[in-house]
């Protein structure tokens, strides 16, 4: 063989190929009328798809869609039916009628036993105390105050809880099929392989995922409720590349986009083809400064804030004179997002509390303040604290949005004004929590820690992190006030008009001493296309459709190329027990008409990494092509030098 | 992109024996009279400029808070360049960028070309098993995958360093960035320093009678040094061109300092704002033409100075 | 080639292996951040933080404990459960990854190898041409430029612009279900514009250096022979030219394959595309300590193993290294 022929032979052909590539990019095989695939985007990466392990808003959005809980949410947050259908509340208990006739999507019948089940693992949990997994659903079981669950029959549940709250309606365990994992004890759950093709009662059920790109869910033929048009869903996942997800969303490859930035945002707005949501979220951005020692007089060796103005709150509150939200909502959040105030957010309408006593942005009066206080002016413009030193805070911010670094800028240059000098820095997740932590576990060596919250409908998720037990778990400001304690664990045991007026005195409370500076709530930017899928809601109504609480929207889609028809109201029991049956009934009526057309989901992809092994030996043979390309060039150098000085 | 050997190692070649003005005017004449040697220089002294004025060109460097412009404004109306997702002119923060990207690349090249020349200079010169270990340690160092490494040493020297630490007014972010690319890039120069000392270490026996009496130190300054400063600058000029090329590149992956604007945090910026969905190419363009045009330009001032004041035998120029 | 050379070059590639095994251990070891903390949620308590620091045997002694039994579980095969994966072997998280950089990485090598000694051959041939000046200034041009500098408008001028491919990924989801055919039919798709931004961006080194060596190789005696002995130009540009001046290629090839699927990692991020690059970036802002050692071992022993290849070939080659 010799070497020219070889360049010669391999170089047109490659050409060729891109050649051939280049020319026929759209066109190709075109499958056969396929199934209707609703694909969504996240920027979210997904963890795992073991409800009980996952710690991500993804994460829940993939296992709502093929476990019900026991109540699922309705498109108002209150409580519907999920794997119960009807349910009456007693002093001492909840009573659930599972749905009779229900089945999971591999045929067996659905029962009481499952509930048992799957609440019986929180309930082994919390007598043992100790956690399933990631320690994020059981808890709800505890916070509900239940006490003992039974299963008188087969379409019986009963949950005994004095707690008159909705906590119980919100408990987000997923209700697993005994008959597949019955042989489970709570403390292998973690470690149980979640693989596809999952068995569920749920609208769709998971039938493969890829790693790191995308989750794929198939049709539940048994399902019990109203069938979206979609036989499909693909939760397509784009980790930290906004940009990817929205050239794939104006490219037409996404239905629905979780998560754009404010520019990408704003551009579709105008765009016909598109609806945009600003939904509010549950949750917000704050500044938490380290009180660490309040009271106490604790200090950190090599550790803990670097002054002890912060641990004063009237400090704090002057500090808060100098923000000015409304320009960062405008600036930072393109104007999608509300001021922050008090540590409830306002989309939770029946809970949130606006502050008696707010703050405005003024820095004149942030200094005044600040002088009062005994914060004074030194000759060099530096604000000295009540030992004589310059104040010079340290803040620290989490890389995880650009949003946090914006503010952070921001906040440095106010903070300026007051003659404070703050040093910026951005860290990973992991670094900023681990830094936030105090002894035994860290040094709590910072001042300032930039970063937000998400919480569940009931506002408790957000309320404990203040709490005195809450320092060295989830508290990032050291606060402990035994005031605050007692309230919240009186507002445990409320509820209505009464829970509102405790939680009123909380919000307060906070929003005064200022452990936190709440600095904004930021809103959810979601998009869909509009030509596609109709019958879109949002949940709540000042939210999105998707990645909220539970996947009922998921079952209202409806084609929007055909003449839109009153797409079916899904009768939802109201928030009042004692919800009657027909509610249910009149929406299975609805599914045993239409014989789902998608076949079960393929036996090829078992595991998670399906198709791992077909792209390894992609590679592979690729590799191989490389090598004999390359030896093949080598070998017939070889043949050139003993064939050197023959006359050709 | 293939490390700061490309084009490949010089061979010693005979040296000219002229006046020391006389070769200085020789080399400049050379080195002008070429078309690479010229772009690059022009390319460089424009650059130069930007990075040492950049107040006088377009003020102080824009932040969030100091931004006029709109959100992610095209350009026009008073932005040449148009302005980011923070209304900040992206005229002024590339100009900025040019001081960060350079500075960053010369320190970076002075540590790589420094421990690379000492490195090289002993283990050719005293030979042995000092040489067996520095050489073993260096291919170490040249078999890992620079950039992997960076990635990984970059957080860790941060969180031992510390956060707030700051030296000479630089932050700690880019004393680490400067450091990883000082230790991953060394290796090579270290590599092509040690052959050339070599081949002048053969030379040199010629020579013994200059050499008796002289300690190693002494011999390795001011006998070897000489003859190896012309291959040491010119590996210096492609250890810069690298040194940009990498720190835009980590910073692009998201390991600079949001603070510090350099180019490849510019162009991080940008990908995380959407401007390639969003059409904005004015917030891409700038800083990636000005990355291309600078590492160009040292390349092709690398490669001038490495043929003259390199030059092979037989090839003439 | 003896056996002797063989024999060194073997011993030295275990010897740094194993160099490798150990920084690669102690460097993540040494990063704070625990990987629990990555998302603050409200239900998190001190109990359930500790217990997870357990299951990841991250309470135990740096050395030698955590170092004896890493070292034990990597020679058998086990290289440890992913963190943000919550338990996924990291040999499944990796292996899903490896396949799609080794296609991208090996086909961009594989055309830039052709087109690049394609192109720097004749430029360096015709020193001076019209060919020359536009073969090396395109080279050079190429050559300073980022993988994410030539993929960014890639991306923006035929995919988001004209929508001829598709803006990311490497598959459409549900491709499994479809025959082969239309499988890589697909696959093609995604893959033009990736592998032409990873093509370019490598094309430019292979082209210079390839000038070069052609340069130094026309220079040669034995090629100004054959010239005047009146052989046709681009037979001896073919025949005597070309083979000899591949060998600085062969290890050039080699020794760029660190960085070639090191610096793909930014391509791999403009396309998101599902490689070992992406895993990287995002193992590394979750803190998955495990993820990272295993791709940080795999990246450098593929690497160590590619310069044994290249070292050996040339043993083979050239008859004068045996130093």
């Amino acid at each position: 063989m010799r070497l020219s022929m070889g360049v010669k032979g391999v170089r047109p052909v490659a050409a060729l190929l891109l050649a051939a590539s280049l020319l026929l990019p759209a066109a190709g095989p075109v499958a056969a009328a396929g199934p209707v695939v609703l694909t969504v985007g996240t920027t979210q990466d997904l963890d795992s798809t073991n409800p009980f392990n996952t710690y991500l808003v993804s994460g829940y959005e993939v296992f709502q869609l093929t476990y019900d809980l026991l109540t699922n949410f309705s498109l108002d947050t209150s409580p519907g039916p999920g794997f119960a259908d009807t349910w009456v509340r007693s002093p001492d208990k909840v009573t659930y009628h599972i749905r009779d006739g229900m089945k999971w999507s591999d045929g067996k019948p659905a029962t009481s036993k499952d509930v048992c089940y799957s609440w019986g693992l929180a309930m082994a949990a919390i007598a043992d105390g100790a956690n399933i997994g990631a320690g994020y659903l059981d808890p709800n079981v505890k916070d509900a105050g239940v006490t003992k669950i039974e299963c008188p029959d087969a379409s019986t549940f009963v949950a005994y809880t004095t707690d008159q709250s909705d906590r119980i309606f919100q408990v987000y365990v997923p209700i697993l099929p005994e008959h597949v994992y019955g042989k489970v004890d709570y403390k292998k759950m973690a470690d149980e392989k979640f693989n596809a093709p999952l068995v569920g009662t749920g609208p769709y059920t998971l039938a493969e995922w890829k790693t790191g790109q995308f989750a794929r869910f198939v049709r539940n033929p048994n399902y019990w409720g109203q069938q979206g048009f979609e036989d499909q869903v693909v939760i397509r996942f784009f980790p930290d590349n906004a940009d990817a997800m929205f050239q794939a969303l104006k490219n037409g490859e996404l239905d629905y986009a979780h998560g754009v930035n404010p520019d990408q945002f704003k551009q579709l707005q105008a765009d016909p083809l598109y609806k945009t949501d600003a939904g509010k979220a549950n949750g917000w951005t704050q500044l938490a400064f380290n009180t660490y020692g309040t009271g106490t007089g604790k200090t950190i060796p090599n550790g803990g804030p670097s002054t002890k103005a912060l641990l004063d709150p009237a400090f704090r509150d002057a500090l808060g004179y100098a923000v000015d939200k409304p320009t960062l909502v405008a600036r930072v959040l393109g104007g999608f997002g509300d001021p922050g105030t008090t540590i409830v957010p306002p989309v939770l309408s029946d809970w949130h509390v606006d502050p008696t006593t707010p703050r405005t942005f003024d820095i004149e009066l942030a200094k005044s303040k600040l002088d009062a206080a005994g914060y004074k002016l030194d000759a060099s413009g530096s604000r000295l604290d009540k030992e004589g030193k310059p104040i010079k805070l340290r803040l620290y911010a989490p890389d995880s949005e650009a949003a946090y670094a914006k503010s952070a800028e921001f906040v440095k240059d106010w903070y300026g004004q007051l003659g404070i000098v703050v040093s910026t820095q951005i860290l990973t997740s992991a670094a900023l929590g681990e830094l936030v932590l105090p002894p035994p576990d860290g040094t709590a060596k910072y001042d300032i820690e930039l970063w937000g919250w998400a919480g569940n409908p009931d506002p408790n998720a957000l309320l404990q992190i203040f709490r005195c037990d809450a320092i060295g778990g989830t508290s990032d400001s050291q606060y402990c006030n035994p005031d605050y304690d007692k309230l919240y664990d009186q507002q445990l045991k409320e509820s209505g008009a009464q829970r509102k007026a405790t939680l009123a005195q909380m919000q307060n409370l906070i929003y005064d001493q200022a452990p936190y500076d709440v600095l904004y709530y930021d809103a959810n930017l979601d998009v869909h296309r509009t030509d596609r899928f109709a019958g879109w809601q949002n949940m709540p109504a000042t939210g999105t459709p998707m990645f909220t609480y539970g996947d009922l929207v998921y079952t209202l889609l409806t084609d929007a190329t055909i003449a839109p028809s009153p797409s079916p109201v899904p009768s939802e029991a109201s928030a009042t027990p004692a919800a009657s049956a027909s509610a249910s009934a009149s929406a299975s009526a609805a599914v045993s008409s239409t014989a789902p057309a998608t076949p079960a989901p393929s036996a090829a992809t078992g595991t998670t990494s399906g198709g791992g092994s077909s792209n390894l030996l992609l590679g592979g043979l690729v590799l191989v092509l490389v090598v004999v390309v390359v030896g093949g060039l080598v070998v017939s150098r070889r043949r050139r030098t003993t064939a050197a000085g023959e006359d050709e | 992109m293939t490390p700061a050997t490309a084009p490949p190692a010089a061979a010693p070649g005979i040296q000219r024996r002229s006046g020391s003005a006389g070769r200085a005017r020789l080399f400049v004449g050379r080195f002008l009279s070429r078309s690479d040697g010229r772009y690059g220089l022009l390319i460089l002294a424009f650059f130069a400029v930007l990075a040492l004025f950049p107040d006088l060109l377009v003020g102080k460097l824009e932040t969030a808070t100091t931004a006029t412009g709109q959100s992610l404004q095209p350009p026009g109306g008073g932005y040449l360049f148009g302005t980011d997702e923070l209304g900040r002119d992206i005229l002024n923060l590339t100009v900025h960028g040019a001081r960060i990207s350079m500075a960053i690349g010369l320190m970076a090249t002075v540590i790589t070309v420094v421990l690379g020349a000492l490195v090289g200079i002993v283990a050719g010169y005293v030979g042995g098993p000092t040489d067996t270990v520095l050489m073993r340690v260096s291919d170490f160092f040249l078999v890992l995958p620079t950039i992997v490494l960076a990635i990984i040493l970059a957080p860790i020297i941060l969180d031992i360093v510390g956060a707030d630490a700051e030296l000479f007014g630089i932050r700690a972010t880019m004393i680490v960035i400067i450091v990883v690319i000082g230790l991953t890039s060394w290796a090579t120069t270290a590599r092509v320093i040690r052959s050339q000392v070599l081949s002048v270490k053969m030379r040199m026996f010629v020579d013994r009678a200059r050499v008796v009496g002289s300690g190693p130190g002494r011999i390795m300054r001011r006998h070897v040094l000489p003859n190896v400063v012309n291959l040491i600058v010119a590996q210096a000029v492609l250890t810069f061109a690298t040194a940009v090329f990498t720190e835009t590149t980590l910073a692009f992956i998201g390991l600079g300092d949001p603070f510090a604007p350099s180019w490849g945090q510019i162009l991080n910026s940008a990908q995380g704002a959407g401007a390639p969905g969003l059409g904005a190419w004015w917030y891409i363009a700038p800083p990636a033409i000005c990355v291309v045009l600078v590492v160009l330009a040292f390349t092709l001032v690398g490669n001038a100075l490495d043929d003259i004041l390199n030059p092979r035998s037989g090839a003439r120029r | 080639m003896n056996a002797h050379y063989l024999a060194r070059k073997l011993a030295q590639a275990f010897v740094t292996i194993v160099a490798i095994l150990v920084l690669n251990f102690l460097m993540f070891r040494m990063m704070p951040g625990s990987p629990d903390r990555v998302l603050k949620n409200p239900n998190l308590t001190p109990e359930m933080i500790a217990a997870t620091r357990a299951r990841w045997g991250l309470d135990k002694p740096l050395i030698p404990d955590q170092l004896i039994a890493y070292v034990k579980a990597t020679v058998s095969g086990d290289l440890g459960y992913s963190i943000f994966y919550r338990g996924q072997p990291v040999t499944d998280v990796l292996g899903a990854t490896v396949g799609p950089t080794i296609l991208l990485v090996g086909l961009g090598e594989v055309f830039a190898i052709i087109g690049g000694l394609a192109i720097g051959a004749y430029a360096g041939w015709r020193r001076g041409g019209k060919t020359d000046s536009i073969g090396t200034g395109a080279s050079l041009i190429l050559y300073s430029m980022p993988y994410f500098v030539i993929g960014m408008p890639l991306v923006v001028i035929f995919a988001a612009g004209l929508g001829w491919f598709p803006t990311s990924g490497m598959t459409t989801p549900g491709m499994s279900d479809q025959p082969l055919l239309n499988q890589a039919w697909d696959l093609g798709r995604h893959l033009v514009l990736p592998l032409l931004a990873v093509t370019l961006g490598l094309l430019g080194g292979y082209s210079i250096l390839m000038r070069s060596s052609i340069i130094d190789t026309r220079n040669e005696d034995y090629i100004t022979t054959a010239r005047a002995k009146g052989l046709k130009d681009s037979w001896v540009l073919r025949h005597h030219a070309f083979p000899n001046a591949m060998l600085p290629m062969v290890t050039l090839i080699a020794i760029n394959l660190g960085y070639v699927v090191a610096g793909a990692i930014t391509a791999e991020i403009v396309f998101n595309w599902p490689g070992l690059g992406t895993l990287t970036i995002h193992a590394l802002s979750a803190r998955d300590y495990p993820v990272l050692q295993g791709i940080f071992l795999l990246v450098a022993v593929s690497v160590v193993i590619a310069n044994l290849i290249a070292d050996i070939v040339y043993g083979f080659l050239d008859p004068r290294v045996r130093a």
